[in-house]
């Protein structure tokens, strides 16, 4: 198992927002996490790459215990994240947003600058420009093309298709794939469910901080339950 | 009134620009603090103050009572940048660490960090006025009075202007302060350790997800911050001859600002208003007299805010943050 959380728990002052969530993502999968506002993704994710500290349960990755590790040292152990919002840095050129995934890295990036370049055309058309200057598609594509620098050994994408038109989002999603087939695991936490069942392996459904359900993505696109809550309840299509 | 100023413009902008390269200095360390923890560092003043003592102290060390020249002068000079710098860089340090980030680490709010900050400000104050003066520099029960600086060098016009007579010690102040600047921005735009200064000051959370160390780069910030406040530590040493316990405060109060009128967090913005700081007081006081400095100084900044509220570089926070 490349990462495996056992019973996390995670509290913002006194309130819980994670209540004991176990998952596990095998290597070569894109497994998604799926679930209302509010219900814990992010907070998940934020636990598995450092920003946030745990109450109880741990984090391995890799085989390793990294529950205690600083943040900053998870990126360097192979966690790559796209965050919440994008978080690109609004007074950096595109290249220097994209150089800051390797910051953690020493050598030579030009081949993977160029790599990132050949996965999203776009980005290398606009590689001078500010970061807080380019539309909300462009940023999404810097956001992951940025994580990808740090060559990880899993990709924790938080709402890429947020606040997106559903070309770009379609266009995202089969970039994900792509990355997925050149070898890169990806957790993918979604608010649009549909597309994101459609695109991964395996799901879990988070609702108020635990995980209710755990299945093939495949098997809860034909869940009743799942349809209801998520999936906008509309029956016999998808 | 008009024939004065055109006599005395020259003169006054020389001198401006003199003081005003002091002030962009110092304000460089209230700008680049405010850009990684969004708080001004009140105690940034005494930063400075320690960096001028200690340049006498090695002055004094040296044995330095008059004018130097050629190469000793040359020698001596780069000596007393490195012990200023490292002075104040230093202390600068330790203060993060004892006033700054024990808070940080308990989730204190900001106006905590400012009382520490003015707490520690005044204790520096005293320390100096109260053991280090009367101690360390030999004055017993005068540790409130001005201690004097030796003259460094003659002081000569190396070119004139027109009628404007252009100083040695006023070239060099502006020569030093634009070299350390152009050093600091290539330092902070071009080198790995400056991006990740960058991307704090833009985003911290996302920073630690590509591997920056938080912790490591504050400390590296107020480092750079004090060792700028010590290259005008010594410039202001050299020009002014005086100093004292609180010869940081008004600076400190002038230097920030000036690093506001720039638009705060903005290196270049820092130079932009020390500079225009240093120009408005000695253009105003050809008008009003010397002695309305200060207040000229201050209205301007009210002026300019009233217009500008993020200063004249400045950009809202979420915009670019050198």
């Amino acid at each position: 198992m490349l990462l495996e959380i056992k019973d996390i728990h995670v509290h913002y002052g006194k309130i819980e927002a994670l209540k004991g969530v176990s998952l596990e993502v095998d290597e070569g999968e894109i497994v998604t996490l799926i679930g209302a506002n509010g219900a814990g993704k992010t907070t998940t994710l934020k636990t598995i790459s450092g920003l946030r500290g745990l109450s109880s349960g741990s984090v391995f990755f890799d085989g390793k215990d990294i529950s205690r590790l600083p943040g900053h040292k998870r990126v360097l152990v192979g966690i790559g994240q796209s965050p919440e919002g994008r978080g690109v840095f609004p007074g950096m050129t595109v290249t220097e947003n994209l150089l800051m995934g390797a910051y953690a890295r020493r050598g030579d990036f030009s081949k993977d600058l160029a790599e990132v370049f050949e996965l999203f055309p776009r980005l290398a058309e606009r590689k001078d420009q500010a970061g807080g200057t380019m539309s909300g598609g462009e940023q999404q594509m810097v956001a992951i093309g940025r994580a990808l620098m740090s060559k990880p050994k899993v990709l924790l994408l938080d709402e890429p298709s947020m606040g997106l038109a559903p070309m770009l989002v379609a266009q995202i999603f089969s970039i994900i794939k792509e990355i997925n087939a050149r070898g890169t695991t990806v957790l993918l936490v979604e608010q649009n469910a549909q597309q994101a069942l459609q695109l991964a392996h395996r799901a879990y459904v988070l609702e108020t901080g635990r995980v209710v359900k755990s299945a093939p993505a495949a098997d809860l696109l034909d869940d009743p339950q799942v349809r209801e809550a998520y999936l906008g309840g509309a029956l016999g299509q998808h | 009134m008009l024939n004065d100023f055109i006599s005395q413009v020259g003169p006054s902008t020389v001198g401006g620009l003199a003081s005003g390269a002091i002030y962009a200095l110092i304000a460089l360390g209230y700008t680049m603090v405010y850009g990684v923890l969004r708080l001004i560092n009140f105690a940034h003043s005494e930063i400075f103050m320690i960096g001028s003592f200690a340049a006498l102290f090695v002055i004094n060390l040296m044995g330095i009572t008059g004018p130097l020249s050629g190469i000793a002068l040359v020698g001596t000079m780069l000596l007393l940048l490195l012990a200023s710098m490292a002075a104040s860089g230093g202390a600068a340090v330790v203060l993060e660490r004892v006033a700054y980030r024990p808070l940080r680490r308990r989730g204190a709010s900001r106006l905590a960090a400012l009382i520490s900050a003015i707490g520690a400000s005044i204790f520096l104050q005293e320390l100096f006025a109260l053991v280090i003066i009367p101690e360390v520099f030999d004055r017993p029960s005068q540790g409130r009075n001005q201690v004097p600086v030796p003259r460094l060098f003659d002081r000569e016009t190396v070119f004139s202007i027109g009628n404007t007579d252009i100083r040695n010690d006023h070239l060099f102040i502006i020569v030093a302060a634009v070299v350390m600047m152009v050093l600091l921005d290539v330092f902070v735009n071009r080198t790995r350790i400056g991006r990740g200064i960058r991307a704090t000051s833009q985003d911290p959370e996302t920073a630690v997800l590509m591997g920056v160390n938080i912790d490591s780069i504050i400390r590296t910030t107020f480092l750079v911050g004090g060792a700028m406040a010590g290259v005008a530590a010594l410039l202001y040493a050299m020009e002014f001859e005086n100093l004292r316990f609180n010869v940081g405060f008004l600076l400190g109060v002038k230097a920030f600002t000036a690093a506001v009128l720039g638009g705060i967090g903005n290196l270049r913005g820092a130079l932009l208003g020390g500079l225009m700081l240093g120009l408005i007081e000695n253009w105003g006081s050809i008008f009003f007299g010397s002695e309305w400095k200060d207040v000229i100084a201050f209205s301007v900044l009210v002026l300019v805010l009233l217009f500008r509220p993020t200063g004249i570089l400045g950009e809202s926070l979420q915009r670019a943050r050198a």
